[in-house]
């Protein structure tokens, strides 16, 4: 339906809110980590099951990935249908039942018609179970008994594990829209733009400017042409949050990018998508095509005179062009490289009009904003830093995913609560943010709070909430390589220091990480970094540096074993580590030499296993098996090792 | 006006002036390279970095791209300065080791080639004066091409190009010295392109190449004489013309 003014919009919002919820909903998660692992065959089993049991049906499954069962009555019975991402990727595929709230994990179609019994007779479903506090399988499929929905708030993915990201009906059951309705019924332009300075929303991209003081300064540059610009070329390895949210959420990008148009004056709106996200891109121009049959895009917006049209803008996956210059002239067809940016984009952007460039997560809170008023909405979070963020949790972790905490959660309850630990319980190591110009924090850091000043004074970065988490068998010094080789490939090349000094960077640390060091490597890559750092162009130059100086600022000695003594404890270095067996910690269990590719660990006199040197390869697979951590590195191995 | 202080020193400033020439008016040198007057600024090179200190805070930006807008203390010769050229400086004799322009910069700065990381030696700093320049000029010929660290000065596809006229602004604004072109009588190469140069009929100069006279517009029948000797035949027959109708 189309929508021609305010008052058929708020009269239909209301008429949703009387309307009575389906009995029941089966939700199956379609975020590529459960597509992959067999999803959409579970959804589609669930929906042969419930068209089966039921009398009639109503929606095409695949256009609008759902199908509804109506009582005879017409009141909808059970829905099934496919979500955006629910967060907990690495038990994929999940389901997610609603009103119950139960989730459960690694759901095959033979599942679905034991899930659909149970729930219609009103009891969990226990052969799928997630993982309880414990660690272990828990009878209790509610969200509050599984630590890693229960440690989590969700606000802006609030919706995402219960509608369907294509369509509209569904977004405004779930609140959406009535936000935008606020905004122009009761709003003017500037009490928008002051509501959102006042709630503190800073911006969820990596930089933590304050949304507001941006729009505000937007909307006072004169000018007749503004833009709003959804940065979404989400290019850190690693992270996911903005696509999940573009996939699984698209309705409510839109809304806040609208409302963000409403309150500094713009009519137009460019989303730009890197063309490696082609599903973001589907779900966006749906969703922008069916906001404008309704009559929520396009001119003279619910006959209130403000008019604003969306484009979708593709990337071609350049790494810089999620700098919001670069991303700008790339917009306006040129290479995407950054430019000086002592003018602000506010005054003078796209095309030298005054332009609102936000992150898709950024624009995703303003509804959230709009609705709850600033003030409720700072309540969650914590001073100078509210809300929530969200974080691609990654790595050596044991549930990976998506999560959102309240701003000011340390890291050690995301990684030790939500994340449930570290994989196969080695010892944590560190904990990346910030993507490739983040920094890497130790252990005993782990009690830094998680907001952008926090992490900024630890010498990481909150960056678009990457967050990889590592163990023991990670050397820092590698991980700088990667990072460093990363930003080598992806640099621009414009700036002397960020072409030329990688280029070095990259140099020191091959020769650190090939046995290669030299006495004094490590200081010269700090003093080359700090150089870097002071003098390079934009803001990805200038933090390019992060990777080398947070490890060299933790771990430091790791360098120092690299450059001096040519070791890398880690076991990662190529040529740099013997492998040895602690006979004291031997258990005898013969683990190792089972698993050892070249059959070089025998048992020894003593009776425990012995690595025999001359045959040993060094690819670590004893050391990452053994059960009782009995395997390790040593710099040096004696004659009769 | 704003009031501003460079080394310590107050004066007054035009607001919007970049600090560079604020700087150069008030006898202040800073080193450039990829800074040309006649050309857009892109402030690419760094080499011109300044320290700038506001309520208590400083950083350093790249004096010939930062206009003053407020009030700002500046210093543009302290030793976090020097450090900043020095690092630029570093890095660009490691691969630009040729370059006498920059030789100079690195004894004036005290830096030297360091063999461990010098580079396959290349006299291209990446400026790109000359993408602009033949910008400026309207051909749009050439252009900074490749990414990072391959990022190079080429023209569409590293072959002839159509937009080329042969001019040489590229190479008379190249810094370094890394444009060069072939040069013999009646003849110029450039760019993989080779061009006829014309002789002028009256003192013998080969001035301008054709492609140069067709995108000035110049008309077919009027390409016999240089700039200089057209000139000196007009005022004749000016003179000339006036004479006879005194």
């Amino acid at each position: 339906m189309k929508f021609e003014t305010l008052s058929e919009l708020r009269s239909h919002i209301e008429q949703l809110s009387e309307k009575k919820k389906p009995g029941k909903e089966i939700w199956v998660c379609g975020g590529p980590g459960c597509v992959a692992s067999g999803s959409v065959a579970v959804a589609e089993e669930f929906r042969k099951l419930i068209e089966k049991r039921a009398s009639g049906s109503s929606g095409s499954f695949w256009k609008d990935l759902t199908v509804l069962i109506r009582h005879e009555d017409g009141h909808p019975k059970i829905r099934t249908g496919l979500t955006g991402c629910m967060g907990p990727c690495e038990n994929g595929p999940i389901v997610h039942v609603e009103p119950e709230g139960w989730y459960y994990r690694k759901v095959t179609p033979e599942d679905t018609a034991g899930i659909l019994d149970s729930l219609l007779e009103g009891r969990p479903y226990k052969a799928k179970s997630m993982y309880g506090s414990d660690g272990k399988p828990s009878e209790d499929p509610r969200a509050e008994s599984i630590p890693f929905l229960s440690g989590q708030k969700k606000m802006v993915l609030g919706n995402m594990s219960s509608m369907s990201p294509l369509d509209l009906g569904d977004y405004l059951e779930h609140g959406g829209y009535s936000a935008l309705l606020k905004a122009l019924e009761t709003m003017t332009p500037e009490e928008v733009c002051a509501e959102i300075r006042e709630s503190g929303l800073r911006g969820r991209g990596g930089g933590g400017f304050p949304t507001g003081v941006k729009w505000e300064s937007c909307r006072k540059s004169p000018s007749d042409k503004r833009y709003v610009l959804v940065n979404g070329d989400e290019g850190d390895p690693g992270a996911f949050m903005d696509r999940a949210l573009m996939e699984g959420d698209p309705f409510s990008v839109l809304e806040g990018l609208t409302i963000g148009a409403y309150a500094i004056g713009a009519s137009e709106g460019i989303i730009y998508v890197r063309h490696e996200y082609p599903l973001a891109v589907r779900r966006l121009s749906n969703a922008i095509a069916i906001l404008v049959e309704s009559g929520l895009l396009g001119e003279n917006i619910l006959g209130t005179g403000f008019s604003f049209h969306v484009e979708i803008c593709k990337g071609g996956g350049a790494f810089v062009c999620g700098e919001s210059t670069a991303l700008m002239t790339s917009i306006e067809g040129k290479p995407g490289v950054p430019r000086v940016k002592y003018i602000r984009s506010t005054e003078k952007g796209l095309w030298e009009s005054p332009t609102v460039l936000n992150n898709v997560e950024t624009w995703a809170n303003v509804p959230l904003i709009i609705n709850m008023g600033a003030s409720a909405f700072k309540e969650t979070g914590s001073p100078n830093n509210s809300g929530t963020k969200v974080f691609a949790l990654v790595g050596k972790v044991k549930n990976t995913g998506l999560v959102e905490v309240p701003m000011g959660t340390t890291l050690r309850e995301i990684i030790y609560g939500i994340g449930g630990g570290v994989a196969k319980d080695r010892p944590f190591k560190a904990v990346q943010t910030g993507g490739p110009s983040g920094g890497c924090l130790p252990g005993f850091m782990l009690d830094t709070p998680v907001d952008f000043d926090s992490l900024d004074k630890a010498g990481s970065m909150m960056g678009s909430g990457g967050m990889i988490v590592m163990d023991d068998r990670t050397c820092m010094v590698d991980i700088a390589r990667y990072f460093i080789d990363f930003l080598m490939e992806e640099s621009c090349g414009k700036c002397v220091p960020c072409r030329e000094g990688l280029k070095k960077m990259q140099m020191l640390l091959h020769d650190l990480t090939g046995g290669r060091g030299q006495e004094g490597d490590t200081e010269r890559l700090k003093e080359l970094a700090e150089g870097i750092a002071d003098t390079a162009l934009c803001a990805l130059g200038q933090s390019s540096a992060n990777p080398v100086l947070s490890t060299i600022r933790y771990f430091y000695e790791e360098y120092i074993e690299h450059e001096r003594d040519h070791f890398c404890r880690a076991g990662v270095c190529k040529g740099m580590f013997h492998v040895k067996i602690n006979e004291e910690k031997c258990r005898v269990c013969g683990q190792c030499a089972k698993n050892c590719p070249t059959r070089t660990i025998k048992l020894a006199e003593s009776g425990k296993y012995r690595i025999e040197q001359a045959g040993c390869i060094k690819c670590g697979a004893c050391i990452d098996i053994c059960p009782f951590s009995s395997v390790g590195t040593v710099n040096e191995v004696s004659e009769d090792d | 006006m704003i009031e501003i202080t460079i080394n310590g020193t107050p004066i007054e400033v035009e607001k919007g002036t970049v600090l560079l020439h604020a700087a150069k008016e008030n006898g202040v040198e800073i080193p450039t390279l990829c800074n040309h007057e006649g050309l857009n600024r892109e402030g690419n090179c760094r080499l011109c970095s300044v320290e700038i200190t506001e309520n208590g805070r400083s950083k350093i930006v790249a004096s010939c791209m930062f206009p003053v807008t407020r009030s700002i203390s500046v210093e543009t010769d302290n030793e976090r300065v020097k450090r900043a050229r020095r690092t630029v400086l570093q890095l660009l004799i490691n691969r630009n080791p040729k370059s006498p322009v920059i030789q100079q910069l690195c004894s004036e700065y005290g830096v030297k080639r360091e063999e461990r990381f010098a580079l396959e030696p290349d006299l291209c700093i990446r400026c790109g004066r000359c993408v602009r320049a033949c910008e400026t000029n309207g051909t749009k010929a050439i252009e900074l091409v490749g990414r990072g660290f391959d990022r190079h000065v080429a023209t569409p596809y590293e072959t002839e190009s159509d937009a080329c006229i042969g001019c040489l602004s590229c190479a008379t604004v190249c810094p370094t010295g890394k444009i060069t072109y072939d040069e013999s009588p009646g003849k110029r190469k450039i760019w993989h392109k080779e061009f006829d140069v014309l002789k002028c009929a009256r003192c013998g100069i080969y001035f301008a190449t054709k492609e140069m006279l067709d995108w000035a517009g110049r008309p077919e029948n009027d390409r016999a004489y240089c700039d200089h000797c057209q000139k000196y035949i007009e005022s004749v027959k000016f003179l000339t013309e006036h004479e006879q109708n005194k």
